[in-house]
């Protein structure tokens, strides 16, 4: 089975490291980290991910400016972005029409296997 | 449009220092007279009244009757005007004590044989006894302006700190957020990588994953505090939310085999309401009396419509809001659990303040509630009945010409 591959935006280092060994380990996902917002679009373009996961407060580059360079960029357009914040609860996640620029969103601290779940539910299969 | 509830708070109830909160047209007088003590006031009223009389008496010493009834009359002017802003009952009364006055004054003066002349002199004697009396009156109306000022004002205060409390709230949230996730992704691998450990371990590292759950649910109902700020109404049918909330809890009733008696008055006028935060409020209510009437016990609800008239303004309970006059659709939720302590009734509304055992609430429900209810302009209370159990009372005003 060919592994999906996940690009991993966040500037905290912690949670990158937790969280890409998680998918490693468990959900046989090719995991890129990329901990500084302003390299975000260059590594996607670099990586070609299955789906992005993407921080949107970061201190060096806004997640809401990064995710309209992909949209905007001819190749990464279709990628799928999930983003990860923690300015939101869990309870305003999930329904159709909480997302953000379009894009559906996650609720820090959120369980790696619900990041699992969405990455089986929005990643492009290959 | 919807105007925040802080906007319109900030635009109709500035702090105050004298009573020109509601109704701008009693504003001069009231501000005038409340920066006087009780005793101060009658004193003012007495003193305008004695001075319109000697300026009757002085200018028509040698006068008639008829003109010294004038005369009198012309003394009682600035009571009437006082009494003009206050209601027409109040009006009637210095009307009738005024009426009163005029026939001592002609009526002493014929029976002593006195000569006419004098009867401005008893007026002045007996004008200070009339103004004090409509004084009494009218200081009643003040001092029920002066306790919806008072009521208001805590409102205020309270909304401040609530406010101050939500703006850290955001600030907080991210920060604590981030190293939740961290802990919760590394308990999630590890209880992976010890899938064969020993029962003490796996319960370790479930502990701490509840522990996160728990930290995260505080740090969400402060961000949602936070974020309550806007509405998006609707007319709504106040019935029809209330049984979708009791749809939403009717798994916990039913595990509980707690006994609900509804009684929705089918008569109800359309109410203007945001339901999801409605149901939000109604949910989390709901949820408080599950957990306090326990195994077996019973919850009653009731909606009614409601007129309140001014003079029974405000709430029986400790929590006593200002309630304006008009048709008032109540929500009324009893219990059948053992009360709530008369020392707890005072911080119930307050942030963090609960009674639940640890990790089971945030202590957020209430104080969540209390603002969305003020922000559809309604209030809410919370007391115990005299046959036991809790109650809490919601009212919202019914819109102008809305329709049965």
């Amino acid at each position: 089975m060919t592994k999906r591959r996940i690009l991993l935006i966040d500037d905290e280092v912690t949670i990158t490291r937790g969280l890409a060994l998680y998918l490693q380990e468990n959900g046989a996902c090719d995991v890129r980290v990329e901990n500084t917002g302003r390299r975000a679009v260059s590594a996607a373009r670099e990586f070609q991910p299955d789906l992005i996961l993407l921080d949107i407060v970061m201190p060096d580059a806004d997640g809401g400016a990064i995710a309209a360079e992909i949209k905007a960029d001819p190749v990464l357009q279709t990628t799928p972005l999930v983003f990860l914040t923690a300015l939101v609860s869990h309870r305003e996640v999930g329904t159709e029409s909480k997302q953000i620029g379009g894009h559906p969103f996650l609720a820090k601290p959120v369980d790696p296997d619900v990041v699992l779940g969405y990455i089986e539910q929005y990643a492009r299969r290959g | 449009m919807w105007r925040r509830a802080s906007d319109r708070r900030a635009q109709t109830r500035p702090l105050p220092r004298a009573l020109n909160v509601w109704d701008e047209n009693k504003s001069v007088t009231i501000a005038v007279l409340s920066n006087q003590s009780v005793p101060g006031r009658a004193l003012t009223l007495s003193l305008m009244a004695m001075l319109m009389a000697v300026i009757a008496a002085v200018g028509f010493p040698d006068a008639l009757l008829d003109q010294q009834i004038l005369a009198s009359m012309l003394a009682l002017i600035p009571a009437f005007l006082l009494a003009h802003y206050r209601s027409w009952g109040s009006i009637a009364l210095a009307l009738g004590i005024g009426m009163v006055a005029l026939c001592v004054t002609h009526l002493s003066a014929v029976y002593f044989g006195l000569p006419l002349g004098a009867s401005p002199f008893i007026l002045i004697v007996v004008t200070p006894y009339l103004a004090i009396a409509l004084g009494a009156g009218w200081f009643g109306e003040v001092r029920r302006y002066k306790a919806e000022l008072r009521a208001t004002q805590l409102q205020l205060i309270q909304a401040e700190k609530l406010e101050s409390m939500g703006r850290m709230a955001a600030g907080v949230a991210h920060e604590v957020k981030n190293p939740l996730m961290t802990i919760l992704t590394g308990v999630k691998i590890l209880s992976k990588r010890t899938a064969e450990a020993d029962e003490t371990t796996r319960l370790l590292l479930q502990d701490m994953a509840d522990a996160v759950a728990r930290a995260d649910r505080i740090i969400s109902g402060l961000l949602s505090y936070s974020r309550e700020r806007g509405l998006d109404v609707v007319p709504a049918d106040l019935n029809t939310t209330v049984a979708r909330s009791l749809v939403l809890v009717k798994h916990d009733l039913d595990k509980a085999q707690i006994k609900v008696n509804t009684h929705l008055d089918p008569s109800l006028p359309k109410l203007t309401l945001d339901e999801f935060k409605i149901q939000q409020v109604l949910i989390n209510l709901f949820t408080n009396a599950l957990h306090a009437v326990g195994q077996g016990g019973s919850i009653s609800l009731r909606t009614s419509l409601e007129t309140v008239s001014r003079r029974r303004s405000g709430g029986s309970g400790l929590v006593n809001r200002v309630a304006r006059s008009g048709r008032f659709v109540k929500v009324q939720i009893d219990d059948s659990g053992p009360g709530i302590p008369p020392d707890h009734l005072r911080k119930i509304f307050d942030p963090f303040f609960t009674t639940k055992p640890t990790g089971t609430g945030t202590g957020l429900g209430l104080s969540i509630s209390r603002q969305i209810v003020e922000m559809h302009g309604g209030t809410i209370e919370i007391g115990n009945r005299d046959e036991g159990g809790a109650r809490v009372t919601m009212m919202f005003k019914v819109p102008e010409g809305a329709l049965a």
